[in-house]
């Protein structure tokens, strides 16, 4: 019983990671860099969600849709501000730059929101339903089923639309791509728009279960991050099944040896994964070149 | 001014110890963790400065080194003198042993083996706790002491103050010594560095063993003066905050992580009013100092206190003599012996039964139209590429199959087709890193200034010399004109006394004065006993250089002999120029009056860096007209086809597309506006469908009739129809080429440009695609194709220009062109 719960949860909060992570393939793949501040993005969602929803009292679904549009403008800021000043001069200093602003974000939203932890009320996390004997909320069965219908609308969207086929383009051959009139710089910023929403979905999805606060996300970015990387960050099935295998583990983990073994453990896995292969599970080396 | 500079240094440590002694106890506790912080700051500027790597989980080496003192002084009852030393070796090992999936891995995957290490300890140090005292940590820790005599709090904080200085004192040291050298040499350019015989992994371990030690340094000072230790004072953003003071300091300067200990800890005392604030003030300062001075603080001051002597010593010409004695080893005569090389990528032949045996004191070249294999032969003689077959002797000495920096120490040493100098160090720490041949020595050379070695400066400055560099010693490498690069990595090739020199392009880039002035050079390091293979594109350079050619086509040799031999061997001319005997395809009805110029390249210039690839190139092509670019590799072509794209930005000149300059615009609005680049190499989308890829063609235009339009590719392109749809990475290089030019035509350009379409193409394929070149233009398309197959772009076009040496040499109408003199002298060399 307490397996099919912890397999329950593992697979929510899986995705959920796997969902923060693609967010990582998106930019990774056509720019080679990430907003390592990918769980700010996720707070921010929630945060802005809970504000306009709570605080303000608008109906949920709108509070939503300006929460993700907030999403979008701050994945728009992140990557014209503080990633394209480095890349573009061949820096690697993007990684400590999106630390710092995602460091930044969370301690405005510190004193502009406050500290205490807040939680938002969903109509989907009151009631549990009973499975067998077991009781969830209608939300944790919607998580996992959310996560994976994005990662599939992805995977449509990117084969099947001329936008979709035009980032793919992008990904495997960006000068290619320019000579066919793409605007590759567009499709970088389009990337890290798409990759904040994301998080900032999964925030919102995440805020009725955990609490709501500026830190929230801090932790969750790190392990969606770990995934990302086992997955190898250049496959997006790859980082979205590490997703899930991560958050089962690390469920299953909590729930037989105790939850101060869950991060000796994961972490763990993480570094004999990356050891053993070092382009992740899914990942594939590149061809080396003088 | 070296006192002064000595008695600068000084400063801070006298001022930190005069406070101390004033001080009470809350601000020693402050000046402690100033301390702490500037030591495992200088652990992580040897990571981040020396090497380039980042390491967001320091704090896990500071938390180890301060629990292995507080367990052994307080449950072992150990002194803290063994006690410190036992943690600093063991953060030390464990720094090494971290390395090991560290190594095989950079960037965002570096990090997060770093991350996921700072965590486990954090939390092993909750989890242990019959070891740590688990969350509520260990109390009581005795205070330093030595013969049984404790210290007090200030003693304590003067030996902190002492050993910061010192760490301080070790990095200057360390930074400019052979392994500092190394570990920068192997930053800049880690094949290189493996060339002159440093091995990466070695290097990158030892720069994260010391990196930790610094750290188990800090934390093993930190457990008796604050008498307790719990996880929480090691939590992860610690590692931020410590990587903060490297990168607001100054990162790969001396002073910069004390100066950034200083702001990161001293800061929120100041604004004590506001410390709630701390972090936000914190990720606000490191962006800006990110933004607007990516050296840190101390990086940025010194810049502008740097002093103007860009050449202390300048070269003399006396010394070159000595050179030749000092590459003319005893143990040279001896020959390297290549058998039946080959090699495939993904199922592709790329070299196949390649032989050659090189003597000292000759010049043997490799040459071949482009992708004939031939860098890849040069890369599994040096080592980069593990041959699959073959064998390949430097006299009795097996090198296939070895690592290049075990190659290069057995004595084969290399130049790159685009020059691989370590850019941040300066020429002459170039050619010291190299000296050394990857012997890097111990301790005592760990602390020696290599610029003091008065012996191997001046070794260096003979041997600059020698290769007729006349710049400054001083200059950083980066900052060289291209000539410049050339000559210093020849230098750098031949500092580690080689038996062997590949050089693989060197004529590059350079203009033809420069080219000339590498005869003499070629010659003279021969003459010296050195085996020289030269991989060259420069017909004029290899014709009168070489003492022996090895011709390679498409992986296979073809030829070899003298260089005379060579130039009127028939199946060598056909490689480079295409067959005698071409189809005629020409028009059937005779191209009318022109009446407009679709583009036009005026005065055109391009190139890369210093050094140009194109100058004054004047290029028209007129509505419906074929015009076809010649000339041999590494003329220029592509290039312009990547100016007049939009893809490279000329640097003078016009280009003007029905009338408009377009030589400012991006790609993505050049191809827009009508003029279509299919590049060189194909590029297809691998992941795509043969159907996606034509479709994405058509990515600009809002009346594409996708059902229709593809259909109609399809059916101009049978060989794509049957494939339509697999993936184009699947297909064989002719359909993919054919699948590159059905993806310019959906796009309906105004002019469709085509670089380089018959490469690595088989013959049968090469005729089929030009019978298409030759339908399209009967369809009054207007077109402009780039070739090295002179005969077979002559056989379509209408008119021609020669490009040699980024110059056009020669243009007229294709029947004229056929048959003459000059093309082939573009070509093969000789002529005048």
């Amino acid at each position: 019983m307490l397996i099919v719960s912890s397999i329950i949860t593992g697979l929510g909060l899986g995705s959920m990671y796997g969902l923060l992570a693609l967010g990582f393939y998106i930019t990774y793949s056509v720019s080679q860099t990430v907003n390592f501040a990918q769980g700010s993005s996720m707070m921010l969602g929630a945060v802005v969600c809970y504000s306009f929803a709570v605080t303000l009292g608008w109906p949920l679904t709108l509070a939503i849709l300006v929460a993700l549009l907030v999403c979008a403008m701050w994945g728009w800021v992140v990557e014209r501000f503080v990633v394209r000043p480095f890349a573009s001069r061949g820096s690697n200093a993007w990684l400590m730059a999106t630390v710092a602003a995602g460091i930044v974000l969370e301690n405005v939203v510190l004193f502009t929101y406050g500290k205490e932890p807040r939680s938002l009320p969903s109509p989907l996390a009151q009631e549990p339903i009973l499975i067998g004997e077991l009781g969830v909320y209608p939300l944790q069965l919607l998580i996992p089923i959310v996560g994976l219908a994005i990662a599939c609308g992805l995977h449509i969207v990117s084969r099947r639309t001329k936008l979709g086929k035009a980032q793919l383009a992008v990904v495997q051959n960006p000068d290619a791509a320019r000579l066919l009139g793409i605007d590759v710089r567009k499709a970088v910023v389009g990337a890290f728009i798409v990759s904040t929403v994301f998080a900032g979905i999964a925030g919102i999805l995440i805020a009725p279960l955990f609490n709501v606060a500026s830190d929230m996300g801090t932790l969750f970015g790190i392990k969606a991050f770990a995934v990302a990387i086992i997955g190898g960050i250049m496959s997006p099935w790859g980082v979205m099944i590490a997703g899930l295998a991560y958050g089962v583990v690390e469920a299953l983990t909590t729930s037989i040896l105790g939850s101060v073994y869950t991060h000796i453990v994961t972490f763990g896995l993480v570094i004999v994964v990356l050891a053993v292969m070092p382009n992740g599970l899914f990942g594939r080396a590149e061809v080396k070149k003088v | 001014m070296i006192a002064a500079k000595f008695i600068v240094s000084l400063l801070p440590g006298v001022a930190a110890l005069g406070y101390a002694s004033i001080a009470n106890s809350y601000e020693l506790y402050i000046l402690a963790t100033v301390g702490f912080y500037a030591m495992v700051g200088v652990g992580l500027n040897v990571l981040l400065g020396l090497t380039g790597q980042v390491s967001l989980g320091h704090v896990g080496f500071y938390a180890i080194g301060a629990y292995a003192v507080a367990i052994l002084t307080t449950n072992a009852g150990v002194d803290f003198w063994p006690a410190l030393l036992f943690a600093i070796a063991l953060t030390g090992a464990v720094g090494v042993l971290l390395s090991i999936p560290a190594l095989r891995v950079t960037g965002p995957y570096l990090a997060m083996i770093t991350i996921a290490f700072a965590f486990i300890v954090e939390h092993g140090a909750v989890e242990w706790r019959e070891l740590t005292g688990g969350a509520n940590g260990m109390m009581n820790i005795p205070p330093v002491s030595l013969a049984g005599a404790e210290f007090s709090e200030l003693a304590t904080v003067y030996l902190i103050i002492a050993l910061t200085g010192l760490t301080l004192f070790l990095y200057w040291r360390f930074a400019d010594s052979a392994w500092g050298l190394a570990m920068r040499a192997v930053r800049d350019s880690e094949v290189a560095g493996q060339s002159l015989g440093l091995n990466p992994v070695m290097i990158r371990a030892t720069a994260f063993g010391l990196s930790a030690m610094a750290a188990g340094l800090a934390g093993g000072l930190f457990s008796p003066i604050t008498a307790f230790v719990s996880p929480s004072s090691f939590s992860f953003f610690q590692s931020i905050l410590f990587l903060l003071v490297v990168i607001i300091g100054g990162s790969g300067t001396v002073f910069g992580p004390l100066l950034g200990a200083v702001i990161v800890v001293l800061l929120p005392e100041f604004l004590s009013d506001f410390a709630e604030y701390r972090l936000l003030f914190f990720g606000g300062l490191l962006l800006v100092v990110m933004w607007l001075a990516p050296a840190g603080i101390v990086g940025a001051i010194s810049s502008w206190f740097k002093e103007d002597n860009p050449d202390a010593t300048q070269p003399s010409d006396a010394d070159a003599q000595d050179i030749e004695a000092f590459l003319n080893r005893k143990d040279a005569a001896t020959t390297l012996t290549v058998k039946d090389l080959g090699i495939s990528f993904g199922g592709v032949q790329a070299v196949k039964n390649f032989d050659i045996a090189a003597v000292p004191e000759k010049i043997t070249s490799i040459i071949g139209p482009n992708g004939a294999g031939k860098t890849t032969a040069l890369n599994m003689i040096g080592g980069f590429y593990k041959p699959g077959s073959g064998t390949i002797r430097l006299g009795s000495v097996e090198l296939a199959g070895k690592p290049s920096h075990m190659v290069s120490r057995a004595g084969v040493s290399r130049t790159y087709q685009t020059t691989q100098l370590f850019g941040d160090l300066t020429v002459l720490e170039n050619l010291l890193v190299a000296l050394g041949q990857g012997h890097l020595g111990g301790v005592r050379s760990a602390l020696t200034h290599v610029r003091n070695n008065a012996e191997a400066c001046a070794q260096c400055h003979k041997l600059l010399a020698f290769v007729g560099y006349k710049g400054g010693a001083q200059t950083l490498a980066k900052h060289l004109a291209h000539v410049d690069k050339r000559l210093v990595e020849i230098a750098r090739a031949l500092a580690t006394q080689p038996r062997v020199l590949l050089l693989d392009e060197p004529a590059a880039g350079l203009s033809s004065q420069d080219t000339e002035l590498l005869i003499p050079l070629l010659r003279k390091i021969a003459k010296a006993g050195v085996i020289v293979i030269l991989v060259e594109h420069d017909m004029g350079l290899v014709m009168k250089v070489s003492d022996h050619i090895v011709v390679l086509d498409a992986g296979m040799p073809i030829a070899e002999g003298k260089p005379a031999a060579i130039r009127k061997n028939n199946k060598v001319r056909e490689a480079y120029l295409g067959t005698g005997e071409v189809i005629d395809r020409a028009r059937k009805k005779a191209l009318g009056k022109i009446d407009s110029i679709m583009l036009d390249a005026i005065n055109l210039g391009a190139g890369y860096g210093a050094a140009p690839v194109l100058q004054d190139v004047n290029v028209s092509v007129g509505k419906g007209e074929f015009v076809a670019v010649l000339g041999a590799n590494g003329a220029g072509k592509s290039t312009l086809m990547r100016a007049l794209s939009g893809l490279h930005r000329p640097i003078e000149g016009k280009v003007l597309f029905i009338g408009e300059e377009i030589a400012t615009w991006h790609a993505h609005r050049v191809a827009r506006g009508g003029l279509v680049l299919v590049p060189e190499g194909r590029q297809v989308f691998p992941e795509l469908s043969v159907v996606d890829n034509i479709g994405l063609g058509a990515y600009c235009r809002d009346d594409f009739n996708d059902g229709v339009e593809i259909e109609e590719m399809l059916n101009r392109f049978p060989a794509l129809h049957r494939r339509k749809g697999s993936r184009a990475g699947l297909l064989s290089g002719g359909e993919q080429q054919m699948l590159a030019i059905a993806r310019g035509l959906v796009a309906r350009p105004k002019v469709i440009m085509l670089d380089e379409p018959s490469l690595g193409l088989a013959p049968a394929l090469i005729e089929d695609l030009f019978s298409v070149l030759a339908e399209l233009r009967d369809e009054g398309r207007t077109i402009l194709l780039v070739d090295q197959m002179a005969a077979l772009a002559l056989s379509v076009a209408d008119r021609g220009y020669v490009l040699e040496s980024g110059h056009i040499v020669h243009e007229g109408s294709a029947d004229g062109l056929k048959n003459d003199k000059t093309v082939e002298q573009a070509y093969l060399g000789g002529g005048s």
